[in-house]
């Protein structure tokens, strides 16, 4: 499947109108001044990733991320996240690298795809409806790092201490693993609409096309 | 004519069975065992702990209950000690003057120094001086850095910023002309506006030298000679520091403080001697009192205090043990040792900490007798066997020590147990034993471990117990001597990147338990091995020196180490080391050439008879 640029708007403002919600909903969500309106993400399609240096963290993004759902299962905006996510890696000294799984809506299996590529052997997977987790190469694929199951718990901040984490197993750095929120309510509340996100989610995965790393801009 | 002979040792902290047969005044070790300790040492509790361990031993001879012709239990020494500690200084910052703190990603470099401003004010603001800009937590890093780049084009100049969110990397990142650029200031409502201030951020790997040295302050500031006087404290108190911020209002003030921490009335037995030392003095002042005042007739602290709570606690339990009130124990020995204790400082603007002194106390009380007796006849009902009193621990362990292959009479045994440390030497074949029991063993060290690194008590003794190793992939660990073990199957991914305590059982690796706090491997591995050394080493030559008959160590020609302390994996090398220094021959000891440091009394107990 070929994409640019406005077939990206054109899918966004698609799957807006199904949602039907404005952008300013979505930004009272969040604390940050700087709020936009939800995705306006820009991606650039860069080819496919070839290894890089050790300072670098993969940021493994799901085949409906921002293209088929531009929330979260909490309605936080895909760009506030993505840019959270980036800039806790920055914020750590580290490059963050983009990269979008097409082959699978698994986020183990995106994150631990993504962590071959990365030259520092670690990445973040992150589904559309918020779940993620970080992962290591040489780990087996249904292992990881460090998981956050309950998207509905995470906030903007979790996002931001979740990359900062990623980066500092990176660097070899002894992290705290982050503190997350739980409760046992979250999983009747948000068991159908997770599975609906999923399903929505994983119609756009096309087993055949190769990870892309993307440019991305806001 | 044989018969079977069982020894039994209850410790402080584990009991432990010989089982020997003796046939024509010919001993034959057949057999150990040992259990933890069940309940206090010298109470009915023990009972069930003294049957395990002698279970285990006769399984593993292959004999019954039955056979056994007699069993000799020790006549314990009532030792019992406990630990506590004290904080003695705090640091205070009155008004808000400094923010010394190390968060871990500052933006930027160098010095700056201005008029502290709000963001939003700095727009408005006049050209004419420098300013440190300060940002709040409702300020994402790209307006803020877009703000600042705006006004330095505008020709304002801004020489530093204070940021309260983790944001300094991304905010210096997008700026034109880079600043240094402290983050996470937690209180940032409370940076005064309109005040003389400088921001100094380090290198990655290196330390402010600016605002960390009195004269830096001083030039930026404009200070008289006698201004310079008073922020020497706040210099200090930044020094090892990779950023910080000094704010110049005007009462700004740093000080330390010391806490009354109470003080110990040191009573010798020589009644004209006594000492009352303030616990804020430090270690060294108490220790000398110690020293000058043994031996010691009671020590007293003052109620309210930690000490003087830990103090009366350890004379509580002593007195139930030995059914006597506890206003007629007598504190024996106490061991004073300085340490730190992180503490969050008072009035700082980013919950900075601060190592404040601390003093951490052991203490140990000695009884005249355990109800030793009553045990016995107790346990010889339950066994239907014939049960004594076998002897008294510090001459049964001698007798134990000296099977050690290699060891000769003079000998010198330390005994490094959990609650005290205790020595005894003999001089000749039949020549009496001189013993002491000292405060302070391996829960003191424990005590010292997690009061430094702020870590659980849990946490603290396997610390102490295990060495440590830093996770650097996962398939391969670093361990602190350097060297580096591969594995053929992935580590648990919670330990990766981490470091870890190697949790080791009987010389088998069991597996890696991460810790948990952001401290490097090698100051955990720092201050592990000088609470040791502290608590150990110390107390080695303190006991030495009691028990020579001489006062002096180098008469002592050999030394054994034994006790559960002595099995630690470097407790041994430290006093060893230090001992070699007065040529002393000393080492962890062997047992009959099989227990290792364990088994010295209840080996001791079967050879007596």
């Amino acid at each position: 499947m070929q994409f640019d640029e406005k077939l990206v708007r054109d899918i966004i403002s698609e799957v807006l109108k199904n949602y039907n919600l404005g952008g300013a909903n979505s930004a009272t969500s969040t604390p940050s001044r700087s709020v936009s309106a939800a995705s306006d993400i820009k991606f650039r399609e860069l080819g496919t990733p070839t290894t890089g240096g050790p300072d670098e963290v993969f940021i493994a993004i799901s085949p409906a991320f921002s293209l088929g759902q531009n929330q979260t299962i909490s309605k936080l905006p895909h760009k506030d996240v993505l840019r959270e996510l980036l800039s806790g890696i920055e914020e750590e000294g580290l490059k963050a690298r983009v990269v979008r799984i097409s082959h699978s809506s698994d986020v183990a299996a995106m994150a631990s795809a993504a962590a071959k590529m990365s030259g520092s052997g670690i990445a973040i997977g992150i589904q559309s409806k918020g779940t993620l987790l970080i992962h290591q190469k040489d780990l087996p694929q249904l292992s990881n790092l460090e998981l956050f199951p309950q998207a509905p718990l995470i906030d903007l901040p979790t996002y931001r201490a979740i990359a900062k984490n990623a980066a500092k197993y990176a660097k070899g750095q002894s992290p705290e693993p982050v503190p997350t929120k739980n409760d046992q309510m979250t999983r009747p509340k948000y068991q159908a609409l997770a599975a609906l996100l999923h399903i929505k989610e994983t119609e756009y995965v096309d087993p055949n096309k190769q990870p892309v790393e993307l440019g991305v801009s806001f | 004519m044989s018969k079977i002979i069982v020894g039994i040792d209850i410790g402080n902290a584990t009991t432990e069975t010989a089982l020997a047969r003796i046939e024509n005044s010919q001993t034959t070790f057949l057999s150990s065992g040992i259990v933890a300790t069940t309940g206090l040492k010298g109470t009915e509790d023990n009972i069930s702990g003294v049957f395990e361990s002698l279970k285990k031993a006769l399984d593993k001879a292959g004999l019954e209950l039955s056979q056994v012709s007699e069993i000799k239990i020790n006549e314990a020494a009532p030792v019992i000690g406990d630990v506590a500690m004290e904080t003695i200084t705090q640091t205070i910052i009155t008004e808000s003057t400094i923010i010394g703190h190390n968060p871990n990603t500052p933006g930027g470099l160098g010095i700056g120094s201005g008029v502290t401003i709000s963001l939003e004010d700095v727009l408005s603001a006049t050209t004419s001086q420098d300013y440190i800009v300060i940002i709040d937590k409702s300020i994402d890093f790209e307006e803020a850095a877009n703000i600042i780049n705006q006004a330095t084009n505008r020709g304002f100049s801004v020489k530093a910023a204070i940021v309260q969110k983790d944001d300094g990397v991304l905010i210096n990142n997008r700026l034109n002309t880079k600043i240094p650029i402290v983050d996470e200031v937690t209180f940032v409502e409370k940076v005064p506006i309109n005040m003389q201030a400088a921001v100094e951020v380090a290198a990655v790997g290196e330390v402010i030298s600016q605002l960390s040295n009195p004269y830096g302050i001083a030039s930026i500031f404009n200070l008289s000679p006698e201004e310079t006087k008073y922020i020497v404290p706040i210099a200090r108190a930044l020094i090892g520091n990779r950023s910080a911020v000094v704010i110049k209002t005007p009462k700004g003030d740093v000080t330390e403080r010391i806490i009354p921490a109470g003080h110990l009335q040191i009573q010798g037995e020589n009644p004209l001697i006594n000492f009352n030392v303030g616990i804020d003095k430090g270690a060294a002042e108490i220790m000398k009192a110690i020293e000058q005042a043994s031996p010691l007739e009671n020590v007293k602290g003052e109620p309210g205090t930690n000490a003087g709570g830990m103090l009366e606690r350890v004379r509580q339990v002593m007195a139930e043990l030995t059914n006597r009130v506890p206003s007629e124990i007598q504190i024996q020995d106490i061991l004073a040792v300085d340490t730190f204790n992180p503490q969050k400082v008072v009035g700082a603007l980013a919950g900075e900490f601060s190592m404040e002194s601390a003093v951490g106390i052991a203490a140990m009380v000695k009884s005249d007798k355990l109800q030793m007796e009553s045990l016995a006849k107790k346990i010889q009902e339950q066994l239907k066997t014939n049960v004594s009193v076998g002897g008294v621990e510090a001459d049964m362990a001698i007798l134990g020590a000296l099977t050690t292959p290699g060891v000769d009479v003079p000998v010198a045994i330390i005994d490094m147990g959990a609650g005290s440390t205790d020595a005894s030497i003999l001089t000749g074949k039949e020549k009496s034993v001189a013993s002491v029991h000292l405060a302070g063993a391996g829960n003191m060290v424990t005590l010292l471990i997690q009061t430094e690194l702020g870590v659980s008590a849990d946490l603290a003794e396997d610390i102490k117990k295990f060495p440590l190793a830093k996770v650097e992939s996962v398939f391969h660990v670093r361990h602190e001597d350097g060297t580096v073990q591969f594995f053929e199957e992935a580590l648990p991914p919670h330990v990766f990147a981490r470091t870890v305590i190697v949790r080791k059982d009987a010389g088998e690796l069991v597996g890696f338990v991460p810790i948990p706090v952001n401290i490097s491997l090698e100051k955990i591995k720092k201050i592990r091995r000088e609470a040791k050394t502290k608590v150990f080493v110390v107390n080695a030559l303190r006991a030495l020196r009691a028990v020579s008959p001489t006062g002096n160590i180098r008469d002592i020609d050999y030394v054994v180490l034994v006790g559960g302390s002595a099995l630690d994996f470097e407790i041994p090398q430290l006093v060893t080391d230090e001992l070699s220094r007065y040529g002393v021959v000393a080492g962890q000891g062997n047992i009959r050439a099989t227990e290792g440091p364990r088994n010295a009394v209840a080996t001791g107990l079967v050879l007596k008879s």
